[in-house]
């Protein structure tokens, strides 16, 4: 049983797809200069967020941490 | 602290504070990074280049996994480090500005919105639950508990090929019946029950998720705006949730505490 603490201090391998999922589809939107919208983000980053996902599924489960975004899911 | 902005640079925005943000830490993240005061708001800043930002250029380097993926760590890595000394609104990756002035004129036009979101989210951090469910475990847990199954793979071991076939698509989909309503029940149970220890709370779309070969898939985000002082009964819930769900597949992944990406106006 993890403590707030535990989680909190443990070297995590935060996912890069959850960091993707915060700054690039949440965050305040304002109308800056340049704002990048949901169009921009096109099918190739979306592509990628299905095999990130199953990457990140893979080792999260496994407990073992994510050496990169690009690795082959075994 | 003066910028000075040519016009090779934009100014890109990290994230609003209203106390004065310690940088020191997260400084060497970037070239340099500067705050800007204006209307009781700290707007954390820094310079970067047109050749990479322009609208153009950034379209581009969006889709080049190597430059993103830099660059939201850069982006993440400096609010995360802001928070640490006070909290935050985090903005949306690549928030730019051509000029101090126009910065300061969003921050002017938005100051009463921008004040009364720090004010609600002082004191609160955003917690994120992931829930993965390992089908073919689940299929046999369900299985194992409804005495039904028995009574039809008895049938169909004593029924000619034609039946079989009927009363195999039969369990098939009173299987898959069975098994959608309990993601359902899972996803809705531990909601609400992680909702009770918490102020707000979101259950977001899943993403989509390639299905060959997965053992398990995703069956709920959702994302928490939690009171510090109620962290503790937050993730009580969840470890409780995690031994309640073990045996039938069903894990938890909670992450945190993130700016408040999903809680901000």
């Amino acid at each position: 049983m993890k403590t707030y603490n535990e989680l909190l201090h443990e070297k995590r391998n935060v996912t890069l797809l959850e960091i993707l999922d915060r700054v690039l589809e949440k965050g305040v939107v304002i109308s800056g200069d340049i704002v990048i919208s949901v169009a921009d983000v096109d099918l190739c980053y979306l592509g990628l967020k299905v095999f990130l996902s199953s990457v990140a599924t893979m080792e999260r489960l496994r407990g073992a941490p994510i050496l990169g975004p690009m690795q082959e899911p075994t | 602290m003066y910028m000075k902005s040519n016009g090779n640079n934009l100014i890109y925005l990290y994230c609003l504070n209203e106390l004065t943000p310690k940088l020191k830490e997260v400084e060497h993240l970037v070239e340099k990074l500067y705050f800007i005061y204006h209307r009781g708001l700290y707007a954390v800043v820094s310079l970067v280049s047109k050749d990479e930002f322009c609208e153009e250029n950034l379209k581009t380097n969006l889709n080049n996994m190597e430059w993103l993926e830099k660059k939201v760590y850069i982006h993440e890595g400096i609010i995360q480090g802001i928070m640490k000394n006070t909290w935050v609104i985090p903005f949306k990756f690549a928030t730019l500005f051509n000029t101090v002035d126009n910065l300061k004129a969003c921050l002017e036009q938005n100051a009463a919105k921008f004040k009364e979101n720090l004010k609600y989210l002082k004191g609160k951090e955003e917690w994120g639950v992931k829930i993965y469910c390992e089908t073919e475990r689940l299929k046999e847990s369900l299985i194992r508990e409804d005495k039904k199954f028995l009574l039809i793979d008895k049938e169909i071991n004593s029924s000619t090929p034609g039946k079989v076939f009927f009363l195999t698509k039969m369990k098939d989909e009173l299987l898959k019946n069975k098994l959608d309503n309990k993601i359902i029940e899972y996803v809705q149970n531990s909601f609400e029950r992680l909702r009770e220890q918490s102020l707000e709370a979101s259950l977001n779309k899943l993403s989509p998720q390639k299905t060959n070969g997965q053992k398990s898939t995703v069956i709920s985000n959702s994302v928490f705006l939690v009171d510090k002082n109620q962290i503790n009964s937050f993730i009580n819930i969840v470890n409780i949730l995690k031994e309640e769900y073990e045996n039938d597949g069903v894990s938890l992944d909670c992450t945190g505490p993130w700016p408040p990406y999903n809680f901000c106006t």
